[in-house]
């Protein structure tokens, strides 16, 4: 199973009429997309809560699904909307360092993809609103440690950090 | 895949019962019945305004009203759109809509201003400002209920466009049966409930729009 844009939403669409292996195969290769879409761009230790949450929106959710136009698009809305809700939440224990080992055995076009679109949300804000969420929010570090890496005071570090979330909230349906 | 995962999807394919698709037309049409009755309405409470039907309206009713709908209908698409989100969908032709109504506020304050005006700030005006806004309240329900069933990504935007658009259209059905005709009056009371339902759609009702 491969999964490509009309085949997952050939398989949504049966989801949608009840069918329940369909949404069986829907939902798995949902998770497999969803682990390579948030790849480097969450804490390896919470990614599998992530890609949850993500299956129980898409499930709550469902009847928001345009069966006329693409799924990819829809899911990646709803996958980067929980994506920032999750970087939002003041969790302060560190994560590990991102590792290699959690590198997907996924498609590299879709890998490829995936960076490119999460990367593009994160390129759309000024370059210290960045820096800040991605020490901080995404490689675990805490403010000290961010202020170090990045020059800024840590009075920025978590003024950028606020101001660049309000505005990824407001960019969840920019293009790449 | 880890195990909680795997039961994860074996419980939610287990709730694998039909639903059906949100459709655009059918968010539409619930929002121009709720239109269609606050008309309706309006011109039963309060009867409609000397001249409606036989051309004894200013031009400065029909373009206000003409503006202030045209926003509404920007809105209520981009309301609508809203709820079914996907990367790749702008939402931005309601702020031209806004930009352009924002003339009308302007024009009533400079209006107001020359020889001859009539007061800015009056009861009457004050009074359509709340009717106004009173009439918008059938459009907001309608256009909330649509996005709390969707899935609305960009919730400070979707209470912003969803209150500019009822209180757009609720102006403009209070306006029928409204009898002042100036650019003072229209536009600068007859706006107000746009700004002010804008407002709390973007700074209130945004925060139940989360799921």
């Amino acid at each position: 199973m491969t999964g490509d844009d009309a085949t997952l939403a050939r398989l949504m669409r049966a989801a949608q009429a009840g069918d329940r292996q369909a949404y069986t195969v829907l939902l798995e290769e949902t998770a497999k997309w969803l682990r390579r879409y948030f790849h480097r761009r969450i804490g390896p230790e919470k990614l599998d809560d992530l890609v949850q949450e993500v299956l129980i929106s898409l499930h709550a959710k469902r009847s928001s699904y345009d069966p006329s136009r693409p799924f990819l698009p829809w899911l990646a809305a709803i996958a980067r909307y929980r994506w920032v809700d999750h970087l939002r939440r003041d969790y302060r224990t560190r994560t590990e360092e991102l590792s290699e080992d959690t590198a997907t055995t996924g498609d590299a076009g879709d890998v490829v993809l995936a960076r490119i679109s999460l990367d593009r949300l994160l390129d759309q804000l000024p370059p210290a609103q960045a820096k800040a969420i991605e020490l901080v929010r995404i490689e675990g570090y805490s403010i000290t440690e961010a202020s170090e890496r990045s020059g800024q005071s840590k009075a920025l570090v978590k003024v950028n950090i606020h101001r660049g979330l309000r505005k990824l909230s407001a960019l969840i349906e920019k293009a790449n | 895949m880890d195990d909680a995962t795997r039961d994860l999807i074996d419980r939610i394919a287990a709730d694998a019962v039909p639903v059906r698709p949100l459709q655009r037309g059918q968010g539409l049409a619930l929002a121009g019945l709720a239109f269609m009755v606050t008309i309706l309405a309006v011109l039963f409470l309060l009867g409609a305004r000397h001249g409606l039907l036989h051309d004894g309206v200013s031009v400065f009713f029909v373009l206000v009203n003409g503006l202030l709908l045209l926003l509404g209908i920007a809105c209520i698409l981009a309301v609508v759109t809203m709820a079914s989100p996907r990367v790749g969908s702008n939402h931005d032709g309601p702020k031209w809509a806004m930009a352009m109504v924002g003339v009308l506020p302007a024009a009533g304050v400079f209006a107001a201003y020359r020889p001859g005006a009539g007061p800015v700030v009056d009861l009457a005006g004050a009074e359509c400002t709340v009717m106004g806004l009173a009439a918008s309240l059938l459009v907001a329900g309608a256009l909330f209920a649509w996005l709390r069933k969707g899935a609305p990504v960009s919730q400070r935007l979707a209470g912003l466009y969803l209150g500019t658009a009822a209180g757009a259209m609720g102006s403009v059905a209070y306006g029928l049966s409204c009898p002042v005709d100036t650019i003072v009056h229209l536009g600068i009371w007859h706006v107000a409930p746009v700004a002010i339902a804008g407002l709390v759609g973007r700074y209130v009702v945004a925060r139940w729009l989360r799921w």
